[in-house]
């Protein structure tokens, strides 16, 4: 501390007041527990010095939650690093972070051990890797208590494990004491993590994307537990996401990072509802609805984020904004309070100052739709549109497609001990011009159909037509070719999905050379392709390490587009891209299907993304189909007890309407296909179920309900003129049943 | 597949802002950059080329007999000095090392190509094909090469008798030397075999050999010129190995192995005799381990010294405009 002082000349005697006056007890407990001010962080790298964080400042008080939001490099993980002192000593961190006004920064390791996991404890994001696989659970937990409380008698210890274990919500703690990691499921592994974070009951949280890799039913589940820890212990937390849904609900104050620098700071309300920063704006338009029909375009925010080697002169944002004038490259606006007109200065949850952007037109800005300034396209229209469902032709048709994967035992001969019903008699068409998505959490086997129709091999047991080509009938190569080019497919990851050695050129020549097209119409369709998919044609000389995630995509996307496909097959064709990139290839792809007359097969597990794009979605749940039907229909007025817990999982970017809205939260995690239960799949899970009187549980538990529409909805939409095919269909025996009480979450 | 580039390039530069580099003229660049690299490629070229013309440096040949200098020091009729037997020791290194890096660059050539066909083939067919040539390789892996290079080149029978020694032992070391790699390149092609953008290529009916050509190969490349330096060294160090306990190359054929174990008995009265083809030896196994380095950072795309590389591009621009 003192060799800090020394360093800082003269402000370490204005420092030091301070820092006399609140050992004095000058310092209120009803202060913020933890206030960072003018933290900068900077990076040597092999390029030059990385300037990570600018300047950020914020005071937390107890039993707050501050909400980072931000794209990835923005600077928000550094943020959180840098005030649990995890940053590697080769940074070169400045400013300061007070916890109760005591100065964190400068701090040695060992006297920062005191701090952290007792003052200030961390949930980090990938829960996979940060338990230690050699130690029990148990031991972990009781690990994290035995360094702060040296004291502690062991019998103590274990009580406190099994109550934080409790806690968290995970069932039989006792036992599940001796578990090692890998008994337990993502989700279990993040509530340990939060667990051993709130065991010493830290005054600070610090979540660093503690939902992003799990499905949504688990981060509704494990949300959940964060706001019980946080009710419990009474900690202020700092909750950092890229998803603006997921802290709509949690937080009380919002800080939008960009560039290393917070652009827009305030309460809840204030930046959801009153944006005043174009970058703010741009981040709420580009994120699609799940809760409504929204039939306009996403507004995409063109470029990237500036490079941090460079010093930044004006705003950081000016390259992307469409806003920008000379004035806002003079010199970079300052965070400055605005005045919300109208509507009163919510203070309720902001810490410090009310609602700050740094914009120099933020006193313009109000009321002002996003999509208007940030130029977002016009809806496409497809010439397929004003066609009837049943008059266009169908594309893709799978009947009753299974994949089952042996499961064996043994060493040298190997038992079959039962089969995995990966895909389990799968049905459904794809007509020309529309999207058909397919969604479910992790391991229901959307991926796996994806892969059973594009092997298209003739030993698939059930059917696949594409293009009127059956499987059965493609035994020789040229069917097989001439089916090849009526579909492609987009892969999730765009680094993975281009050969690192290839050339852009190169890249989208190969589908072409392949169908035998002579030099010159290769390049001419290249040029066309490239303008297609709004890259610049003189790029194609460059390797994909060149380009950005987004741009990657849309050379994956131009390279599905080359032959001319009917059919496109989309893996989670945004999950890898940020928010303000995701957008513009989502516009991409709806104006490409309503151009081209294209139709997509889509997995996602971004429910917001389905609804947006998509005609019609099937819900996948352990190999099944339990609910297709139009994506509005479906999502507005969901049958299936699945559907409707799966679709109350998404957290919408609405504060108001996410504190106050009922949330199913379902219990335990998807279990293996293996032992899947010989009535309806998802009874262990059902909500419906649950509160089912005993008599009529017995026919889940025997039966297996069969995917139909409701006989009077079907009879009802043919008399609407509407033809059967298309209604609602769902495979439940009791829809609309009352849910289980234990399920239902509303936060006061 | 170059030439189609080649062609866009030319298009593209009158109007295209940034200037497209050849894919083999980065390669080079980034070889070059590497400085140790580039002394070891330097000091292999001269040895090369003192193998092959180092005969004019003296007007002796390595089976002529001078009854006047036998068992003598460096001296202006003999620049490096005679042997016990009167031969001159530079006609016996130049021979010497021409026969070493020949065995080299054969095992080490021949040894990639095999490993490299039969690796992808065991990764691309899979199933039980993957299984038998599984069980060959372990098999060859565990028998003792040094018995059977004692075996083939002294007790072998009257057919082999009559080839030279050095192709004899080349043959066997050719035998025994492709195994690793072939496991390597197996594992590799495996991952690869999995990436996204094979996937693409499959499903966009791309034919097999296509992919493994196009994809496949040029992937695992930066391995196999690696493996490829480093089995001429290993082959180098075989020979001198198995030449020194007396089993690989057998007088009056020469190499360094056969020059260095003949020595070792006399260090101290014919210095000049052990340590020169050391030197000779030394000079050629270090410039291609300096080599190696170089070529990793040249071939892989994912090497650091694409970072590095383009600052000093930058640099070496500002230079030439000052």
């Amino acid at each position: 501390m003192s060799e800090l002082s020394t360093q800082t000349g003269p402000t370490a005697v204005e420092r030091q007041t301070v820092e006399r006056l609140r050992d004095a007890g000058m310092y209120a407990p009803g202060d913020a527990v933890l206030s960072v001010r003018d933290l900068n962080v900077r990076f040597n790298s092999e390029n030059g010095v990385v300037h990570a964080v600018r300047g950020v400042d914020f005071d937390l008080k107890a039993g707050k939650t501050l909400g980072i939001v931000g794209e990835s490099g923005s600077g928000k993980s550094v943020t959180s690093m840098a005030i649990m002192g995890l940053l590697p000593e080769t940074a070169d961190i400045t400013g300061s972070v007070r916890f109760k006004g005591q100065e964190l920064l400068g701090l040695s390791d060992k006297a920062m051990c005191k701090h952290r996991g007792s003052d200030i404890a961390m949930v980090f994001q990938d829960p996979l890797s940060s338990l230690t696989p050699v130690y029990t659970v148990g031991h972990q937990i009781i690990e994290a208590l035995t360094v702060h409380n040296p004291g502690m008698s062991s019998r103590a210890k274990e009580a406190r494990a099994i109550e934080l274990l409790q806690m968290v919500g995970i069932p039989s703690p006792q036992a599940r004491l001796k578990s090692f990691p890998h008994e337990f499921s993502g989700g279990m592994r993040q509530r340990v993590m939060i667990a051993i974070a709130i065991a010493n009951d830290p005054r600070v949280l610090i979540a660093d994307e503690p939902t992003t890799a799990l499905d949504v039913t688990i981060q509704a589940q494990v949300l959940e537990v964060l706001h019980a820890a946080q009710e419990e212990t009474g900690a202020a937390v700092v909750m950092i996401t890229h998803d603006l849904g997921v802290v709509a609900g949690m937080a009380d104050d919002i800080m939008v990072m960009y560039a290393g620098k917070p652009v827009e700071t305030g309460a809840v309300e204030d930046i959801y509802y009153r944006p005043r920063m174009p970058y703010t704006m741009g981040l709420l338009g580009a994120v699609p609805r799940v809760d409504s029909a929204q039939k306009s375009s996403l507004v995409p925010i063109e470029g990237t984020p500036p490079n941090l080697i460079k010093p930044v002169t004006g705003c950081s944002f000016a390259d992307r904004c469409p806003l920008v004038t000379d004035e806002c490259r003079a010199a970079e606006p300052e965070l400055l309070s605005v005045v919300d007109g109208g509507a009163p200065a919510s203070t309720a949850g902001s810490g410090d100052g009310g609602h700050r952007a740094a914009c120099i037109k933020s006193g313009a800005l109000l009321d002002v739709d996003a999509h208007s300034i940030f130029h977002a396209p016009p809806v496409p229209v497809s010439k397929f549109d004003g066609v009837p469902r049943d008059e266009r032709s169908a594309v893709l048709e799978l009947k009753d497609v299974k994949k089952h994967f042996p499961l064996l035992k043994g060493s040298l001969f190997k038992r079959r001990i039962g089969t995995v019903k990966a895909v389990d008699g799968l049905s459904f068409d794809i007509r020309e011009g529309e999207c058909l998505s397919i969604v479910g959490e992790s391991g229901c086997g959307k991926t796996t159909t994806l892969l059973e129709i594009m092997e298209f091999h003739p030993e698939q047991v059930g059917e696949v037509v594409i293009g009127g080509v059956s499987n059965k009938a493609a035994t020789d190569g040229k069917t097989k070719q001439a089916m090849r080019k009526e579909m492609q497919m987009v892969f999730q990851d765009p680094t993975g999905a281009l050969d690192p050695r290839f050339t852009v050129y190169e890249v989208l020549a190969e589908p072409l050379e392949n169908l035998g097209y002579p030099k010159d119409a290769i390049r001419k369709r290249i040029m066309e392709l490239m303008k297609l998919v709004g890259l610049q044609p003189d790029h194609v000389n460059r390797f994909p390490n060149q380009f950005s995630g987004g741009q990657r995509q849309r050379i994956g996307i131009a390279r599905a587009l080359a032959v001319n496909p009917k059919l496109v097959v989309l893996d989670e064709p945004v999950s890898a891209l940020d928010v303000s990139v995701q957008a513009g290839v989502i516009n991409l792809l709806d104006q490409l299907r309503a151009e081209l007359g294209l139709s997509y097969l889509m997995v996602a597990h971004d429910l917001s993304v389905v609804r947006h794009i998509s005609n019609r979605v099937a819900v996948m749940y352990l190999g099944k189909i339990v609910e297709m039907g139009d994506v509005d229909q479906v999502f507005d007025n969901p049958r299936h007890p699945y559907t409707r817990a799966l679709l109350s999982a998404i957290p919408v970017p609405d504060p108001e309407l996410e504190r106050t809205r009922e949330r199913i939260i379902l219990q335990g995690d998807l279990p293996t296909p293996l032992d899947a239960p010989k009535g309806c799949n998802f009874a262990t899970r059902c909500p419906v179920f649950a509160a089912l009187p005993k008599a009529k549980q017995e026919k889940c538990l025997t039966l297996e309900p069969p995917l139909a529409a409701e006989a009077s909805a079907a009879e009802g939409a043919t008399a609407g003129g509407r033809v059967p095919e298309e209604a609602q269909q769902f495979a439940c025996f009791f829809p609309d049943g009352e849910i289980d009480a234990d399920m239902l979450v509303v936060h006061a | 597949m170059t030439n189609l580039t080649d062609t866009v390039v030319e298009i593209d530069e009158a109007k295209a802002a940034d200037v497209v580099i050849g894919k083999g003229r980065i390669i080079f660049r980034r070889f070059m950059r590497n400085k140790t690299a580039v002394t070891g490629l330097a000091v292999f070229l001269a040895l090369f080329a003192f193998s092959l013309f180092g005969g004019f440096l003296t007007s002796w040949d390595k089976d002529t007999i001078d009854p006047l200098n036998i068992g003598m020091g460096p001296s202006p009729e003999h620049l490096l000095g005679t042997s016990q037997a009167g031969i001159d020791l530079l006609a016996l290194v130049v021979e010497g090392t021409r026969v070493s890096i020949l065995i080299g660059l054969i095992v080490g050539g021949l040894s990639v190509l095999i490993s490299a066909i039969y690796g992808c083939t065991m990764a691309f067919f899979g199933g039980k094909v993957d299984s038998v040539m599984l069980f060959i390789l372990e098999a060859l892996i565990m028998m003792p090469a040094i018995l059977v290079v004692a075996v083939a080149t002294s007790g072998g029978g009257q057919s082999l008798k009559e080839l030279p020694s050095w192709l004899l032992l080349t043959a066997v070391l050719l035998f025994f030397s492709w195994m690793g790699t072939a496991r390597l390149v197996r594992s590799l092609a495996m991952s690869l075999m999995q990436r996204d953008y094979v996937k693409a290529a499959k499903y966009m009916g791309v034919p097999s050999m296509t992919i493994v050509r196009r994809h496949l190969v040029p992937n695992i490349g930066s391995l196999l010129v690696l493996d490829f330096t480093r089995g001429i060294t290993g082959a180098i160090l075989a020979e001198v190995a198995f030449s020194y306990i007396g089993i690989g190359i057998k007088l009056p054929d020469v190499s360094l192995g056969v020059l260095i174990g003949g020595a070792t008995g006399q260090v101290s009265s014919f210095p000049w005799m052990f340590w020169v083809p050391l030197t000779v030896m030394f000079l050629l196994t270090g410039s291609l381990a300096m080599m190696n380095d170089g070529l990793r950072d040249a071939f892989d795309p994912s090497s650091t010294s694409i970072g590095r590389a383009r600052t000093t591009k930058t640099l070496n621009a500002k230079k030439k405009n000052k």
